[in-house]
């Protein structure tokens, strides 16, 4: 890690101040549990000249109220996992919250962090190079080491999102809420995560001078069931090589709504509707599971290294959708 | 010193019906050290003044260096001292310890690494020939630097009679033939190299601890670079009170030793120079890729007739190993051409069985499937073509562990259930534990203190505890009562730690130390006790003659019979070392066709060895041993980028090795059946064939032959639908 | 979309820097990256501490004092100094109970807790922690007063090199704080944020639960 001023502020206000109107390699950043920037830190991928702290100035709160959840951004990952409103009623947050990395990072990584944590592709992690996503004008993936990569979304940049809870309260249609210079705003998850065809040096909308203060998430519709199936390639503390986020609603043996989101396949947390459009309508058995699991991969393109991950999707959608049968 | 008569008898492991410490299970002594963070390793030595030593490498394997321009460097606050490796004009021929260009020091880490990132370089990088297909093409640059050398591809020897082989194969009832294809596995020692070097530290001695497999022999190599001559050996006072791993890296200074030894002379002052996590995988070793195409031949019985093997060894710089072929099965006709593929990484270093997992996964494949062909079932292929009747009856035990007689898929593999199946699969195992010159000094004072003290070291393996015990045993104390000094190269020489060769030479020469020591202490009993030399019963502190247990003495006073401390010595004997060792495992799979995702339910294991010094430790052990094997199997693939050569798999997230949620049910059977008087090591053993067995585990469960490692669910999917 | 001749084969130029755009030019040169960083280090070795602003500001080498196993520990070090570092290099006398392994958060060689929380050293600012408290390895037990944990790691052979162990006593004593009738499944799912390369696992589960068993006979633990 190269040197850094750490600044205290002592309100939300006071941080955003001292926030930079742009990122760059060395503009400041807001620091909570830490368990991603400093990694992006230690791998020279970034060196702010200042962190600014707003782990204290958050909430960790996480309330529930008839129409849904708040969380406060600075709740541990921890505590989403751990909460018993969250496991009855938001199956999928739960799980993906349980599934995150390890007790170490669950216990110290905030909310907001897990959603504005960098990409984790290999390349974007060495030191020794550069790439789209550290201001260079290529993606090594693409014609190299690609296993890890995106095989929906991707270009110019191909890594895949590594966040478990944005996939998930994605499914769920949670919304984000941003506080900066000129007060609240309010984004739909689904908005909320941008693509490497729409800016490379970001993977959200949101600005370098904003932090994230809450999420908010709708409670399911009645009968709706929710899961997130994290398949990983180590079961001890890894990151999705694909994961599928689901919220579906049976009636009478047919599934009358259907949202599915695929996590680690894609370069932001991945909506199919092609997935949902297979499941809708049909019977909840083993041959409408092997339908959305073709239609989630019909428009995939794979690299060299990662055509298995066709494949892995449609097992994940099995498993994942056999669950909740 | 007083000096012990003629020796009245042999030193012997005696009965193990009579042994009251050896043979059971034993907590390390230095255990409360290490679960309290008492125990200080290398990494953990802080010296008042010491510097703080980072490296800089090149981050790919070739290049020519056009500048190195180290003043930035130089300038920063807290660097104290630079050191420039390679200058302008030099060629950086391969990845690893060829690639480090200068080292910072400083007064704290992080000022030593800013160090290292204020130097600028100018290299012209040249193509990185990483990637085996790509050295052995006629136009590839050459990066075999041997000289006279005029192709990547070395050490061509073939074995055998091809056509007769051939003619073998052709006319057995059946045959099989298959490649496989290993990748390269580091070691990960969580200790990574390095040391902390004290320039006269001692007066005109320079202290080095080391974590190093070879405490002994270590300090030679840092005569040289410590500004000494050579025959000044006993200026450098080499320690290594703990260390974390070695896995067969950790044979002498590397070149991080000889750099820390000469910044040491040049800055005066103590200096710690551990590799980093990234440096440690660049150039702290690894264990060699293979490629292998194996035909195996049987009669209808499934008797085997004929193999041949071509074989690559994947060692970057180094030959890479390969133990041959046939593997461990009786085959009588062999066709065996291995070679050796270099390329532009680091050389591959022993890691433990060097060269066997490699060997055991290929001919374990290929049995496997001739079993299959020909309609026998792999328990009993296996038992058929095995020479030794205990491997034979391990298998059989380690067939009823892990369930082999209810298991439905014994001729064919399973079909599966809703994309799951489960199998088992099986191999076997066999090591040569070695014994050599070692010698051990132990020393009784009056006041009843006992030291036994050689200079070995503990790799985790429980050195250090068999240590105390075996001199315990011999004296009827408790091992607590004994002071075992290991870790020093001061004390009386003993191996360097591979091959399992450590206990089969440091245990006897603790043993004939102890027991040389009874005996003088015998000789002093004669006019208290009566009896002769020989003579004694030492048990539970006390000590009787023979056949007169009603007058005895405690231990502390037969010590006060001593005027001076009592120090003899002891070395190897032949007599209380055996070395072949045979073992068999099975492990039990479950697979998810679905997803490729490979969860192993249990393993077992059987190992014979010599005597078992400690049987808790020794059960970790062959634990060790599947665990690695399990990693090595499910998990693990040096990665480098091919096209630019720089090392993606330098880190602990992408080079992935098994955690506690791959942990099957694991059984370790210490195999007692032959109940050996003599003592050996065994730690190569068990860690041969699990990968193996998992692979025809996976067969059993689905009918998917992994012929590719690791069996991860990117080669599961791919082995099962082809690419895509 | 790339110019296609960045990663085209043909495009490739061995010459680093040279006029083509090679996919090998994007690889940085060996150090060189940062000279601003260090620059910075430079003018930045003063310690500050601005006036009561509403933003405290921390830079340079700044002296802190720590809350570690019950006791106030004063240490000299930057706001980028992780707690690792801190424990191992500035103290003084040094704890060098957590190991630096991986040093990014994927082993738990380092792990302490942190207000009863466990946490990786090396993923935490010294600075960070100010006001909490911490306990390291050292702070469960010592060789003459171990933890029933550390008792049990020695009974059932929780080890083997020991780099790994301080990492894995602290994530057990964790573990067993955050779910005390763990059963083997969730004590893996609790422990998976380590590594170890002997193999110690099942004796590690061993000893956790032979932990879990003492505690259940004896009431509370040590």
């Amino acid at each position: 890690m190269q040197p850094f001023e750490l600044k205290t502020p002592a309100s939300l206000e006071d941080a955003i101040k001292e926030l930079p109107s742009e990122r760059s390699y060395t503009a400041p950043q807001p620091i909570a549990g830490g368990q991603d920037i400093l990694t992006v830190m230690k791998d020279d991928i970034e060196a702010p000249a200042s962190l600014v702290e707003i782990g204290h100035l958050l909430s960790s709160e996480i309330s529930e109220e008839p129409g849904g959840l708040t969380l406060g951004a600075g709740a541990t990952i921890q505590d989403i996992a751990d909460h018993e409103g969250v496991r009855s009623g938001f199956t999928a947050l739960a799980e993906a919250a349980a599934s995150v990395a390890s007790p170490q990072i669950r216990s110290q990584g905030t909310l907001g962090g897990n959603l504005n944590q960098r990409p984790r592709c290999p390349y974007y992690r060495h030191s020794a190079v550069s790439c789209f996503k550290r201001g260079g004008n290529v993606c090594l993936a693409e014609f190299g080491f690609n296993k890890y990569a995106a095989i929906l979304g991707g270009g110019p940049s191909y890594f895949s999102h590594p966040s478990d809870l944005a996939t998930a309260l994605m499914a769920l249609g949670a919304s984000v809420v941003i506080v900066g210079p000129e007060g609240e705003r309010t984004v739909p998850i689904a908005d909320y995560y941008v693509g490497p065809e729409e800016a490379l040096d970001r993977e959200t909308v949101l600005e370098a001078y904003e932090v994230v203060t809450k999420i908010t998430v709708p409670r399911p519709a009645s009968g709706a069931r929710t899961t997130y199936y994290k398949f990983k390639e180590r079961d001890s503390y890894d990151f999705a090589l694909g994961a599928a986020a689901i919220s579906l609603r049976v009636e009478a043996g047919t599934i009358a709504e259907a949202r599915v989101v695929l996590g680690g396949v894609a370069p932001r947390p991945w909506h199919s509707p092609e997935t949902e459009a297979a499941l809708v309508g049909k019977p909840m058995n083993a041959e409408t599971w092997k339908s959305a699991g073709e239609a989630a991969v019909a428009d995939a393109v794979p690299l060299d290294m990662n055509g298995y991950k066709v494949h892995l999707v449609k097992g994940i959608l099995h498993r994942a959708l056999e669950s909740l049968a | 010193m007083s000096q012990p008569r003629i020796p009245a008898a042999e030193p012997s492991w005696g009965k193990r019906a009579d042994l009251d410490v050896l043979n059971r299970d034993i907590p390390r002594i230095d255990g409360p050290d290490k679960v309290t963070g008492r125990a200080v390793y290398t990494h953990d030595v802080r010296i008042p003044g010491m510097l703080y030593a980072a490296l800089l490498r090149h981050p790919v394997p070739r290049a020519l260096v056009e500048s190195i321009d180290v003043s930035a460097a130089e300038a920063l606050p807290g660097v104290v001292h630079v050191l420039q490796v390679k200058e302008a004009g030099d060629e950086l021929r391969y990845s690893g310890d060829d690639s480090v260009l200068a080292v910072v020091s400083a007064e704290t880490p992080e000022a030593a690494r800013d160090g290292v990132r204020a130097i600028v370089v100018k290299a012209e990088n040249l193509e990185p020939v990483v990637d085996t297909e790509r050295a052995k093409e006629a136009d590839a640059p050459l990066v075999n630097y041997r000289r006279r050398a005029d192709s990547n591809v070395a050490g061509s020897r073939a074995r055998g009679d091809e056509e007769k082989v051939k003619g073998a194969i052709d006319a057995s009832a059946k045959s099989v033939e298959v490649s496989v294809e290993i990748p390269t596995q580091h070691h990960v020692c969580l200790e990574t190299h390095g040391h902390v070097i004290h320039p006269k530290g001692e007066g005109e001695r320079s202290v080095v601890y080391a974590s190093t497999q070879m405490v002994s022999q270590h300090g030679g190599q840092l005569v040289r670079p410590l500004g000494l001559e050579n025959g000044q050996g006993d200026k450098v006072h080499v320690l290594t009170p703990h260390m974390g791993g070695g896995f067969g890296s950790k044979f002498g200074a590397g070149v991080e030793g000889m750099l820390c030894a000469r910044i040491a002379r040049e800055t005066g002052r103590p200096v710690h120079l551990m590799l980093s996590r990234a440096d440690e995988f660049a150039m702290g070793g690894n264990r060699s890729g293979s490629k292998q195409t194996l035909k195996l031949a049987g009669d209808a019985d499934g008797k085997f007739t004929a193999i041949h093997v071509v074989a690559e060894r994947h060692g970057g710089q180094g030959g890479g190993a390969f133990a041959g072929a046939p593997y461990q099965y009786e085959v009588p006709e062999v066709y065996l051409d291995a070679k050796s593929v270099k390329t532009a990484a680091d050389s591959n270093r022993a890691m433990r069985a060097p060269g066997h997992p490699q060997a055991s996964f290929g001919m374990e494949t290929a049995v496997d499937m001739l079993a299959y062909e020909t309609g026998v079932d792999p328990l009993t292929i296996r038992k058929r073509n095995l020479a030794a009747k205990m491997q034979r009856r391990q298998l059989d035990r380690v067939a009823a562990e892990i369930g082999w007689d209810e298991h439905p898929n014994k001729l064919a593999p399973g079909v599966p259930e809703n994309g799951i199946g489960v199998g088992i699969g099986f191999g076997v195992c066999r090591w040569t534990p070695g014994g050599r010159r070692a010698r051990c000094n132990v020393t009784v004072r009056p006041d009843g203190s006992v030291v036994s003290a050689t200079a070995t070291q503990d790799l985790g393996t429980g050195a250090r505890t068999y240590v105390a015990a075996i001199v315990a045993e011999e004296l009827g104390l408790e091992v607590g009562q004994v002071t075992a000094r290991i870790g020093d190269s001061d004390l009386p020489p003993n191996v360097a730690s591979g091959g399992s060769v450590t206990t089969g030479s440091s245990a006897p020469a603790i043993k004939d130390a102890a027991h040389n020591a009874r005996e003088a202490l015998e000789a002093l009993l004669e006019d208290v006790l009566g009896a002769e030399v020989g003579d004694y019963v030492w048990k539970a502190g006390r000590v009787h003659a023979v056949g007169d247990p009603e007058r005895s003495l405690a231990w502390k006073e037969v010590c006060a019979l001593l005027r001076q401390p009592l120090e003899v010595s002891g070395q190897f004997q032949q007599s209380l070392y055996e070395g072949r060792i045979l073992g068999a495992q099975a492990a039990k799979v479950e697979v998810d066709t679905m997803t490729g995702r490979v969860k192993v339910l249990k393993m077992v294991a059987i190992q014979d060895q010599g005597l078992p010094l400690n049987r808790m430790a020794l059960r970790s052990q062959i634990n060790g041993g599947m665990i690695q094997a399990l990693s090595y199997g499910l998990l693990e693939q040096r990665v480098f980028d091919k096209e630019d050569g720089f090392l993606l798999s330098d880190n602990l997230q992408l080079y992935k090795i098994a955690g506690a949620q791959e942990m099957p049910e694991m059984v370790s059977i210490i195999d007692d059946s032959e109940e050996r008087d003599s003592v050996c090591g065994m730690a190569e053993a068990p860690i041969i064939p699990g990968q193996s067995a998992i692979a025809n585990a996976i067969y059993n469960a689905c009918g998917v032959r992994m012929t590719r490692m690791p069996f991860t669910p990117d080669n599961v999917l791919t082995a099962i639908h082809g690419s895509v | 979309m790339a110019d296609p001749n960045q990663s085209a084969p043909e495009g490739r130029d061995p010459h680093s820097g040279g006029p083509a755009l090679s996919r090998r030019s994007f690889l940085k040169g060996a150090g060189g990256v940062a000279a601003a960083g260090g620059a910075l280090s430079a003018q930045a070795q003063a310690q500050s501490a601005e006036a009561a602003t509403a933003v405290q500001t921390m830079r340079g080498t700044v002296e802190v004092t720590l809350q570690i196993n019950g006791q106030a520990r004063t240490l000299r070090c930057e706001p980028r100094t992780t707690l690792l570092s801190a424990l191992r290099d500035r103290l003084e006398p040094a704890l060098t109970g957590a190991k630096q392994v991986c040093d990014i958060g994927s082993c738990g060689a380092c792990t302490v807790i942190i207000d009863g929380k466990p946490a990786y050293s090396c993923l935490t600012l010294a600075v960070q922690c100010r006001g909490k408290e911490v306990t390291t390895v050292e702070g469960l037990g010592s060789p003459e007063a171990m933890s029933d944990v550390q008792e049990a790691f020695c009974a059932k052979d929780g080890m083997m090199c020991g780099f790994c162990t301080p990492g894995f006593v602290v994530a057990t004593h964790a573990a067993l704080d955050r779910n005390p009738e763990a059963d083997l499944e969730e004590l893996k799912y609790e422990l998976s944020g380590n590594i170890c390369r002997c193999g110690t696992y099942p004796h590690v589960f061993d000893a956790a639960r032979a932990a879990q068993a003492a505690r259940h006979d004896g009431g509370e633990g040590k």
